[in-house]
């Protein structure tokens, strides 16, 4: 088991190496550089030679590369090109606002999908079934700018309702922090609905039909306790995959959404980065999602095999 | 000759298992309804899609244009209808360069093992990392946008879900005891991957086709919504959607018709992939 | 029973994640509380004493950095402009009015002599005075500043502080744009001691306007407050103005329409969605900016000055302002309207009417009897973007076969640099003084001049407007420029469009000017 992790722990390097390396030449390939970008119509040779100097763009690529990957293994992930600040605290503090609104658009999408979930297959293959997955499919199938829109519109519109202005951390203040937050997270957890129930049916389903589950019923035990006790805490396994999916997913994912709802997160700030070609702050964001995304999903593996003891690693 | 009729006999199977199920059917039917639309688009729309009728802009829904027209007076009818053409062109195209790719992946990584296996899967690795999202936005940001830049993209940003897909059965597959006795008789490689693997995975395969097709359409919506999708005057969907956002209040039918054709179309393909899981996915036949 | 025990570990750890998610956030952003109430929406509880003095601005955009000399981004430009004052400023006439001078004269075309006004204070409450402005070019004229505004002030040989209230400019050789130039917020008189302690104005602003700069949290808002101690004693009536940034234009209109914010700025093509809502005025104002189609001068097709003649008659110009601007556009040339006298009427001019028969056989006679295909590369903006399908829609009337190619604003910028289009649409702010319409686009070594465009008559008179001090002479030789290069066809121009504010009524005395568009001094909120 030790080994285990510590080899899926070693092959997270090569991983992350490709991972900074690609967005690093990515960046590169983009059309239309930091400078142009800030200089506009009024970019001529004379300040473009005084910005290349500035940024540091006049050394070869690799020392670039070489000179990035360090400090930022330092801890140092530098200061953005356009604003002149700090990258680091600044990704911290988009990062929890991200995480907050991922958790809260999970545990929505969690209690609409699982209880859907179950009754779907419990009543495999009669009309209840077809509904619920007809409106999970159709949850999957609606485009998050669409659905986010819709509900601006109808709110503003029907209800004279749009919450309020201006980002609020939660500690300064819950209720409009809620307020602010809750419009998004029901969009993007109305979306993950879909495939949370898809996952949770067809691991019931899994599950029910397990010799073990024959077995407790042949021993006359309720169907209640069949269901609670023994199928959903078998079908949690697959579960506890999808919530690391769904977290390591979205907070790349929520970049449409919060550009809707101005909400700063993470998402938001790539976005603008990618847009002003701020090269240090897109290929730190880039590179702190992907970790996020890469440990989460090292994490939930490893979970897995303490819960599932059929999964065995060498 | 008999392979093909056994293997038609064995479509024809699957539809008629398909068609049992309610939901299956509506997949099914709308699928069909999909690609009737996209095969015979020049036929049904009425107008040319770049035709302006600069007199009757934003007129709503009636005899003459029976989805209303747009901010340029263009047909809204006939510009969804050939939009049903550029989705699926996006849909499959993309998908079949994502399953290609996968499935030279994942069967080379799945077969071989050992370092090229390592090889391969951390680079899908790497592309997984990415959020999907965002690494379509890179590419077509790279490349340029346009129509083929959008499909190779999203084929791009899909190919490590096929890859893995198609590795994990191999590895099933492979275990198997016809696969080993195979093996032991001195079949070669190719031979044992196109004759005995291939048939195999076809099926979580084909599932992983269907829903990816829905995927990449929404995919392409997302594009088109961050103004990188593609170009005009080749009407998508999403492109649609995206610009219709501003008319919600004057000019509903705007955002509506293409919304309303998006979310069927991927609800299609959805329902059509969630379907055939159950009907191809033996693990799951009670 | 180990695997169930293990089941509720794992939602208690994720229950416990979200709380640590939560709770992190008041370690590192601490807004004072008295910030809070004002966000809250709180209008309909209460019975109306008199309203907060806050202004709301929904923006569309997060600004870049405050520095006035090194940023033109429109995003920060908005907020500096309240932060910041330049000696002299320019009113709707184009006249010049005092600012931070207080009068001025020239007593020969090479020295300006500015008065300061008296008693202006910075906001870290230090007296400004002629060292101040002396400073504040120097740093302009400093190579390693990467002022934008360098070039506009070039011309400047010697500043020399006469006392602490008079400064003397000495020009190297007479430049007529220099008062002009004065005016533009690159010119922003800034304290030397914050900068040097900041190294730059990027994160910090101190200026001697009417509002201070209280809290920028990136992507969310920012916040200015009432400089008590604005030269002008009556002024500001606002306590404070919020910035807050949304993207997306839908959400502005919603929050608009809800009440969260005063102010937001439209495209004409949203003006119907708040048309009969009472509590919404939109006002307007003539833009400087102009919509135009430039060419590759590389390529052969466009070489030939008939292709481009021709496509001058091939396009409907009203058709373009009435499907994108719903009508609320003024045909116009490269100095628009706004600019005033220094504008030349381009509609009546004849290459402005539509005319596809002329069009076609100049078409021939170029040797394109049949047309070419070619690429409309467009920006991002919605106008440019409808613009680009109608003209591809138009030239298709005298055989050319255009793609259109939207570039994302990187991409765009590249594309205008690097001459890699065809075909270019885009949309050009004209400035304030002919010299930068005419010039800066159009003469060979205009910095804007993208297009490979060079007609010595052209330059011949750009050089003489620029040292033409006679405002009539000069508007005779800038008319002259203008008529050459549209008979060029460099570019082919289109319409000046209006601009829009939506405003809530709540927002009194409020009133966008071509060259004064975000003046709330005046503002209050009832």
């Amino acid at each position: 088991m030790r080994s285990y992790i510590i080899r899926r722990i070693l092959m997270l390097i090569p991983v992350l190496i490709g991972i900074s390396l690609c967005i690093f030449l990515i960046m590169q390939l983009i059309p239309g550089d930091v400078i142009s970008g800030l200089l506009g119509i009024e970019e001529n040779p004379e300040l473009r030679a005084q910005y290349v100097i500035k940024f540091g763009l006049d050394q070869p690529l690799p020392k670039r590369y070489i000179d990035w990957i360090t400090n930022v293994l330092k801890g140092d992930f530098g200061t953005s090109f356009r604003t002149d600040k700090e990258i680091f605290p600044e990704m911290m503090s988009r990062f929890k606002i991200t995480f907050q609104l991922t958790i809260m658009a999970a545990m929505i999408s969690w209690i609409i999908a699982i209880p859907l979930g179950i009754i779907s297959a419990l009543k495999r293959n009669t009309w209840v079934d077809a509904v619920v997955r007809f409106i999970a499919l159709l949850g999957v199938s609606v485009p998050n700018f669409a659905f986010a829109t819709l509900l601006i519109l109808f709110l503003s519109l029907k209800f004279q309702y749009y919450p309020p202005v201006g980002y609020v951390g939660f500690f300064e203040n819950a209720k409009v922090n809620l307020q602010i937050m809750i419009l998004p997270a029901i969009v993007l957890g109305t979306i993950m609905s879909g495939s949370v129930m898809r996952m949770t049916r067809s691991s019931v389903l899994e599950v029910l039909r397990q010799d073990f589950i024959k077995t407790i019923r042949a021993k006359g035990a309720s169907e209640r306790v069949v269901i609670f006790v023994h199928a959903l805490r078998n079908g949690l396994i697959p579960i506890i995959t999808l919530i690391g999916m769904q977290i390591g997913g979205l907070l790349g994912g929520t970049v449409i959404t919060e550009q809707i709802f101005s909400i700063p997160g993470l998402g938001q700030m790539v976005l603008t980065a990618i847009n002003q070609r701020d090269y240090p702050v897109v290929q730190g964001c880039i590179l702190f999602i992907a970790f996020i995304y890469v440990m989460v999903n090292l994490i939930v593996d490893i979970l897995y095999t303490y819960v599932d003891p059929r999964i065995t690693y060498k | 000759m008999k392979n093909i009729i056994e293997i038609l006999k064995g479509i024809i199977n699957i539809i008629k298992q398909l068609l049992k199920d309610p939901i299956g059917r509506i997949g099914f039917i709308g699928v069909f309804i999909i690609v009737l639309l996209s095969i015979f688009a020049p036929k049904i729309a009425p107008y040319d899609i770049t035709e302006m009728f600069t007199k009757s802009k934003l007129v709503s829904p009636n005899g003459e244009f029976i989805f209303g027209t747009d901010n340029f007076g263009r047909d809204v009818f006939s510009r969804i209808i050939y939009g049903a053409k550029v989705s699926l062109q996006v849909g499959i195209i993309s998908v079949g360069i994502s399953a290609t790719f996968g499935y030279i992946f994942g069967i080379v990584a799945g077969y071989f093992e050992g370092v090229v296996d390592s090889i391969i899967m951390r680079f899908m690795d790497v592309l997984f990392a990415f959020p999907s999202i965002l690494l379509a936005l890179f590419i077509v940001s790279v490349l340029g946008p346009s129509l083929g830049n959008t499909m190779i993209a999203i084929g791009i940003v899909n190919t490590p879900v096929f890859t893995r897909t198609v590795r994990a059965s191999v590895i099933s597959v492979k275990s198997m005891e016809y696969i080993t006795s195979a093996k032991s008789i001195g079949l070669k490689p190719i031979n044992i991957i196109l004759k005995h693997i291939t048939p195999n995975i076809l099926a979580p395969f084909t599932v992983q086709a269907t829903l990816a097709l829905s995927g990449a359409i929404l995919t392409e919506a997302s594009l088109s919504f961050l103004g990188l999708g593609i170009q005009p005057p080749d009407p998508s969907w999403g492109s649609m959607l995206s610009e219709s956002r501003k008319y919600m209040e004057r000019a509903p039918w705007l955002a509506i018709a293409p919304a309303v054709f998006i979310i069927c179309t991927i609800l299609s393909f959805n329902i059509l992939g969630d379907s055939l899981r159950d009907v191809l996915d033996p693990k799951l036949k009670l | 029973m180990n695997k169930r025990i293990l089941s509720i570990a794992l939602l208690i750890v994720l229950v416990m994640m979200v709380f640590t998610a939560c709770g992190g956030n008041n370690n590192s952003e601490q807004t004072p509380v008295s910030g809070q109430e004002q966000t809250a929406p709180d209008s309909q509880e209460k019975p109306k004493e008199a309203p907060p003095q806050v202004l709301k601005y929904g923006t569309d955009a997060e600004p870049v950095g405050l520095d006035p000399h090194t940023i033109s981004a429109v995003a920060s430009v908005r907020i500096f402009r309240q932060i910041y004052n330049t000696l002299i400023d320019v009113d709707d006439n184009m006249n010049f009015i005092p600012e931070l001078a207080e009068s001025w004269e020239q007593p020969d075309d090479l020295t300006y002599i500015f008065k300061l006004r008296q008693g202006v204070k910075f906001h870290n409450g230090r007296e400004m005075k002629a060292d101040d402005v002396k400073y504040s070019f120097e740093r302009i004229l400093n190579p390693e500043t990467a002022a934008l505004g360098k070039s506009y002030y070039d011309s400047v040989s010697t500043i020399e502080v006469v006392d602490d209230y008079t400064v003397k400019f000495v020009l190297k050789e007479p430049f007529a744009p220099f008062m002009t130039n004065l005016t533009s917020l690159y010119g922003a008189i800034v304290p030397k001691e914050v900068v040097e302690e900041n190294t730059n104005l990027m994160q910090v602003a101190c200026g001697t306007g009417p509002f201070i700069l209280k809290e920028w949290v990136p992507d969310n808002k920012v916040i200015l407050t009432k400089n008590p101690d604005y030269f002008v004693e009556t002024e500001p009536k606002l306590d404070s103005i919020e910035y807050y940034v949304m993207t997306d234009e839908s959400s502005r209109i919603a929050a608009l329409r809800t009440g969260n914010v005063h102010l937001i700025k439209l495209p004409a093509s949203s003006i119907s969605l708040v048309e009969g809502n009472d509590d919404i005025t939109i006002m307007d104002y003539q833009s400087n900016d102009y919509l135009f189609l430039g060419f590759n001068l590389d390529l052969d097709k466009f070489k030939d000055v008939r292709v481009r003649q021709a496509i001058s008659y091939a396009v409907n110009r009203q058709e373009i302002i009435d499907l994108v601007y719903d009508g609320e556009a003024t045909i116009a040339g490269f100095v628009p309207p706004a600019m005033g006298r220094w504008s030349m009427d381009f509609a009546n001019e004849d290459l402005y009417q539509q005319n596809i028969e002329k069009a076609k056989q100049l078409m021939s006679d170029a040797g394109y009897p049949d047309g070419f295909e070619t690429t409309i590369a467009v920006g991002l903006l919605d106008d440019i973007r409808g613009a680009g399908e109608i003209l591809q829609k138009q030239l298709e009337q005298i055989g050319i076969n255009a793609t259109i190619q939207n570039l994302e604003s990187g991409q765009y910028i590249d594309a205008w640099k690097n001459r890699t289009h065809e075909m270019m649409a885009g949309r050009n702010g004209a400035g304030t003084d002919p010299n930068r319409s005419v010039a800066f686009f159009y003469s060979t070594k205009g910095s804007a001049n993208v297009w490979g465009y060079s007609n010595p008559d052209v330059d011949a008179l750009c050089d003489k407007g620029k040292v033409t001090v006679n405002e009539d002479e000069r508007e005779k030789v800038y008319k002259e420029a203008q008529k050459l290069v549209l008979n060029d066809c460099p570019n082919i121009w289109m319409a000046s469009p209006m601009d829009y504010y939506f405003v809530r009524t709540e927002m009194k005395n409020y009133k966008p000017t071509t060259f004064n568009i975000e003046n709330f001094n005046q503002v209050t909120i009832e």
